[in-house]
């Protein structure tokens, strides 16, 4: 005996340009809003990423000192501020604190770059803090220096290709005339340490002259621990300024928000369309199927018959176009991912896109609701006709 | 015959194929292009207005086009590179994708010439050498936009460049990058830092490389029609 559903799919079968229209319109809008909700997810998670990656969640740096190498090289390597490097112990006595690491930033201008000179940048270490903060540095080649006085360099993927270095060879520190020997290169990291040259900390205070100075230390603060009540109690520390993590986080997001409620709008708009094409599709083949449905209810079929015979015809529609929309997002995420970061003031680094298991069943859900939502009025419509009516064809024509 | 409705799923049936092949070709276009960014580093200019009228003073307009050995001939193209330049493409960074960066330079809507960089590995740091060539392939300015040394000074000087003005492919023929052995007018070239004669050397091996990468992309006869379109300034 055949069932409704191969009734209601033959039905569809029989107007196949129109059903797939409706099914591509359904599917579209499933991608939009799965690669939407797969950005939300995404992008936050990459943020967090980024600046889990950072390897500590506190800065503490002298007053009015640029705090990343990007505002560092945009200043000209001037305005470096600079703290004593006693301020570790200040720091570790406090409970929240789980692990400090002090960096020395320098910079030198270098006249043989480009036709007026450029900045050089170099990041004092110790490669033990250091690399405990940053577990996910990894080397393409060599290691971490291994003496805090020796003059080696670590660089990061973009500084050793710009400088088509490799381990064992020189690089030179423009002004101070310093030769370092090259003893790792990382692997690209998607950060800003790609374009860090890594030299030890106790060398780099030598040479740059600031003997016991740091410009920058890297707090870890425990698992659990509130940041908040950490940072009020590092503001009481003299001359000091803190970076928290969190609040740069808080300001991108915010940056995005203003992005994030247009997309969302343009996903409603698209749903909205799509449920407007459903109802136009089942209402329009109802109307043709008038005598049809007529001829079904002589015979027998009672109007909660019809009624389910038409939202099956929706049910169909609607997870077919939804679970086409979802391999759509899930084979072209790469490209939106691209898309979305070219228009973007600020993209973290991994994927924007991250659909998964919950956010299919999500937009499932959420497609099949509207459009069963969009087949109750067309399902109750056909449950509406008179069988004598409908034969004649005097009604609703 | 075939009724209206099944001629209209036919031609439903074709533009459906050409849309998903159309797709794929974009996604495959995509992902090749982001891949080739992660995998090499180019040689520009740092500021492309006011270098190539420093370099090319008769110009009145640029076009920037890309080409890499990997995408222009392959494996094959990079064989007879290194055949004629007599040396091997070295370390991590000298690779088959890099891609190089063609200034093609137009007085009005004439084209005058060309100003073309390469990466070339230097005794303490990367060395950026530029050339701008006239339509026959001769050095009219010689720049070296970057390179770490303490005598990159001498290096970077106008002087040592002048050396280099009028001097073809034919000249860097007779110069072996290898054993560093030359004749005629690159033999005349002197080291205004016998110090750094390391980086005089690579100042040589880069000024040959970027004259046999323009001569396969730019002055042989096959490569002119299929140098690919770029953008015009």
């Amino acid at each position: 005996m055949i069932t409704k559903f191969q009734v209601a799919y033959k039905n569809l079968h029989r107007k196949r340009v129109r059903s797939l229209l409706t099914l591509i319109g359904i599917a579209l809008s499933a991608w939009v809003l799965v690669s939407l909700l797969g950005f939300n997810h995404g992008y936050e998670t990459s943020l967090n990423k980024d600046i889990d990656n950072m390897g500590f969640q506190l800065m503490i740096m002298a007053k009015g000192c640029p705090y990343e190498a990007a505002t560092m090289m945009l200043k000209g390597g001037t305005g470096l501020k600079y703290m004593k490097e006693s301020i570790m112990d200040d720091v570790a006595k406090e409970p929240e604190v789980e692990k400090t690491t002090p960096i020395l930033m320098a910079a030198v201008f270098d006249p043989n770059k480009g036709e007026s000179g450029g900045i050089a940048g170099y990041f004092g270490v110790e490669p033990k803090s250091f690399s405990e903060m940053k577990p996910f540095l990894k080397f393409r080649q060599g290691r971490w220096f291994t003496d805090e006085n020796a003059y080696e360099a670590v660089m990061g993927y973009e500084a050793a290709e710009l400088e088509q270095r490799e381990v064992g060879d020189k690089i030179l520190i423009p002004e101070k005339n310093i030769e370092f020997k090259v003893v790792g290169i990382l692997e690209r990291t998607g950060t800003q340490d790609d374009g860090t040259i890594f030299v030890p900390l106790r060398a780099a205070q030598k040479i740059f002259n600031r003997p016991d100075e740091i410009t920058t230390l890297g707090i870890k603060v425990r698992k659990g621990v509130d940041s908040t009540r950490l940072e009020e109690k590092l503001y009481q520390l003299p001359n000091v300024q803190i970076v928290s993590l969190a609040q740069v986080k808080e300001t991108i997001m915010k940056l995005i928000s203003t992005a994030k409620v247009m997309v969302l709008s343009i996903a409603i708009i698209a749903v909205l369309i799509a449920m407007v094409g459903v109802i136009n599709t089942i209402l329009t083949s109802v109307w043709e199927r008038f005598q049809e449905i007529g001829i079904l209810k002589t015979i027998g079929a009672m109007p909660q018959d019809i009624f389910k015979l038409i939202w099956i015809e929706t049910l169909i529609l609607c997870t077919t176009g939804g679970v086409l929309g979802i391999i759509l997002a899930l084979i072209l995420s790469r490209v939106t991912d691209l898309v979305i970061r070219h228009v973007l003031p600020y993209a973290p680094s991994g994927g924007l896109v991250l659909i998964d298991l919950k956010l299919v069943l999500i937009t499932i859900a959420t497609v099949l609701g509207i459009g069963l939502l969009s087949g109750l009025y067309p399902a109750w419509k056909a449950g509406r006709i008179r069988p004598l009516e409908a034969i004649r064809g005097e009604v609703g024509r | 015959m075939k009724s209206q409705s099944s001629l209209s799923w036919d031609i439903f049936k074709k533009a459906m194929v050409f849309a998903v092949r159309t797709t794929i070709w974009v996604l495959l276009l995509v992902l090749t292009g982001t891949t080739a960014a992660w995998s090499a580093v180019g040689c520009d200019l740092n500021d492309p207005d006011r270098d190539v009228a420093r370099l090319f003073p008769e110009s009145t307009g640029y076009k920037t086009v890309y080409v890499s050995i990997d995408r222009k001939g392959g494996e094959p193209l990079l064989a007879k590179i290194e055949t004629r330049l007599g040396d091997k493409f070295r370390g991590i960074y000298e690779t088959i994708d890099v891609p190089y960066t063609i200034y093609e330079i137009f007085t009005g809507k004439k084209k005058v010439g060309y100003i073309h960089g390469v990466n070339q590995k230097g005794q303490f740091g990367g060395i950026q050498v530029f050339v701008s060539l006239d339509l026959e392939g001769r050095i009219k300015a010689f720049y070296i936009q970057k390179m770490t040394s303490k005598y990159a000074g001498k290096l970077r000087d106008a002087n040592f460049g002048k050396q280099f003005l009028g001097l073809t492919l034919k000249d860097f023929d007779h110069y072996d990058v290898v054993s560093q052995k030359a004749s005629g007018k690159v033999e005349a070239i002197k080291n205004p830092a016998p110090e750094a004669e390391a980086d005089f050397r690579a100042a040589l091996r880069a000024t040959k490389k970027n004259l046999v990468l323009m001569d396969e992309f730019v002055y042989l006869p096959q490569a002119v029609s299929s140098i690919p379109g770029g953008t015009q300034k």
